[in-house]
């Protein structure tokens, strides 16, 4: 526990201080607050505020553009940068289990993606500090429903900076392993058999849309978002075990 | 204390370690020495935990590395080849992240760190980041990390590499006080003299096999027999190469050239020296210098692995 933590707080105080994590947090701020700005401009958010939530978390560019981008850009300093600088073999040789180092890097990113979404949370405040009635169960909603798809993406991001030491590699793999995640079952979800049940079943900006934007928890996302994730730490675990492990 | 027994690990089709066998007692220094390539890293990776052999054993006092890597990993240091740590850390965060990354309570960790860089001689470097840091303080804090726990093994891939000599006298000094603290020390160099200076015994390695392993003086006594000469003669019209080469039909020697007229005849058998003086001086070579040599470790480097690295 005393080396999962120590890994976990070295693993965030690394992130507080890489200024391309804060050029990086800088352009997340930009690009949601432009696109908070002119969702907030229509007319039918004029109207009525409380589909504020659900058009900034629901089906728009903010889960189909951003959030897969994003995370594989953070996780990429966890194993493949450290590959790279030459920092993992005396990480790896240290007396610390291969899962407390996945899950301590994991928790230490999820942690500090906290503070995206906090820049999120804040054009909400300033809305209420000018007396706009929000809807928080819909904001609430909202914002857990895109932190778990972030903190999912945040896990396909660490098993793909997981491979090796090549940073575009990590990235890209990362970002396009997160696209297949969403296009794939966007493609089969009008189809009429098992394929387009599977497909909405698993259909990510599904659960923001008609679920947590909507101001509703629901168990099955939260439970598939969940597994997801941990089924990507897994694969991660597997990545550095079969590294020491298979000759 | 480090042991490994018929060790072999195969990169893909290529074999990097065969059948190697190894031991390191408390309080001994084993030099470990091979060209590029011979092995020694993927030894010392597999010995830290970094690396699975593909087959054999590997242990820490005990301790199988397959079987009990996370205790084996308590049980020894390792300084890997070129060591770094992240550049933006201060050194001692670094260290105290390590010692607690290795177990340690804080109050135990800000206590080691500080004796670990009065006794290595980093003291005044703890507030400075690990980028701004020379190659020398850079292995001196890679030294303290594998310390912290003070562990009875430490594994030290090519832990000279890059110091000035000053440093690598001061290095050399603290290996030799960690030894006699009772430290059973690997390390591993293709610097013959450090290996020379160092080492209480000796272990070349070539393409992933064992050529010797003794003490200096064993070394030398097994290349002793082959009764290694120097010749020096006079300079003259007579090409000694083509004169040697003549020889070796008649003599069963190595030789090879060391300076212009000054060559180094390795004789299978000692009694044929006064045999081979008389065959010199029938071929009119006029003969300067003609005595016995005592072999040192590059001779013995290069007699068993100078042809194969070639």
């Amino acid at each position: 526990m005393r080396a999962f933590a120590a890994l976990w707080r070295k693993e965030v105080f690394a992130f507080f201080t890489s200024p391309f994590v804060f050029v990086l947090l800088g352009f997340w701020f930009l690009l949601n607050g432009l696109m908070f700005s002119v969702i907030l401009d229509t007319q039918a958010v004029q109207n009525d505020l409380s589909l504020l939530p659900p058009y900034l978390f629901g089906s728009g560019l903010l889960v189909w553009l951003l959030l897969p981008a994003f995370p594989p850009l953070l996780s990429i300093r966890l194993f493949a940068e450290e590959h790279r600088m030459g920092t993992l073999e005396p990480l790896l040789t240290a007396p610390i289990r291969d899962v407390a180092v996945v899950l301590a890097k994991y928790f230490a990113a999820c942690v500090f993606f906290l503070l995206f979404w906090g820049g999120v949370l804040l054009l909400f405040l300033l809305l209420q500090l000018h007396h706009a009635p929000m809807d928080w169960a819909r904001i609430w909603g909202g914002m857990l429903g895109a932190m778990l798809v972030s903190f999912l993406f945040l896990a396909t991001g660490l098993w793909a900076s997981s491979w090796g030491g090549n940073l575009v590699l990590a990235a890209g793999g990362g970002a396009a392993l997160n696209y297949l995640l969403l296009f794939v079952p966007a493609l089969f979800e009008l189809d009429e058999g098992w394929l387009g049940r599977l497909a909405r079943m698993t259909h990510l900006p599904n659960f923001l849309d008609r679920g947590f934007a909507a101001g509703l928890l629901d168990s099955y996302a939260v439970v598939y978002l969940l597994s997801m994730s941990a089924l990507f730490l897994f694969l991660t675990w597997v990545r550095l075990v079969s590294r020491r492990w298979v000759p | 204390m480090i042991r490994t027994h018929q060790l072999r690990k195969k990169y893909g089709s290529h074999l990097a370690l065969e059948g190697l066998d190894l031991e390191v007692a408390k309080g001994e220094i084993l030099g470990f020495l091979g060209p590029n390539g011979a092995g020694k890293s993927t030894t010392l990776r597999i010995l830290s935990g970094f690396l699975p052999p593909t087959s054999g054993r590997a242990s820490v006092d005990g301790l199988d590395l397959s079987q009990q890597s996370l205790a084996a990993r308590r049980r020894s240091g390792y300084l890997p080849e070129n060591f770094v740590a992240p550049f933006e850390m201060r050194v001692e965060e670094y260290l105290r992240f390590r010692a607690r990354l290795k177990g340690m309570g804080k109050k135990d960790a800000h206590r080691r760190v500080q004796e670990l860089s009065v006794e290595l001689g980093f003291q005044d470097r703890l507030r400075q980041s690990f980028g701004a840091l020379s190659k020398g303080f850079r292995q001196r804090v890679g030294l303290a990390d594998s310390l912290l726990i003070n562990p009875p093994a430490l594994l030290l891939d090519e832990p000279f590499s890059g110091l000035d000599p000053m440093q690598r006298q001061e290095f050399r000094a603290i290996l030799r006080q960690l030894a006699a603290d009772g430290k059973a020390i690997l390390f591993s160099s293709h610097v013959l003299p450090e290996v020379e200076e160092l080492a209480t015994r000796v272990q070349i390695l070539s393409r992933g096999r064992s050529k010797a392993v003794g003490t200096l003086q064993e070394l030398q006594h097994h290349l002793q027999r082959q009764s290694p000469v120097l010749l020096r003669v006079v300079a003259g019209a007579c090409k000694y190469e083509e004169l040697l080469q003549q020889g070796m039909k008649h003599f069963v020697f190595t030789w090879e050239e060391r300076r212009p007229q000054e060559y180094l005849l390795c004789l299978e058998d000692a009694k044929q020296r006064p045999a081979l003086v008389r065959w010199l001086v029938q071929k009119e070579v006029e003969i300067l210098e003609f005595r016995e040599v005592r072999p040192d470790l590059d001779q013995l480097f290069r007699s068993l692995v100078g042809e194969e690295s070639a």
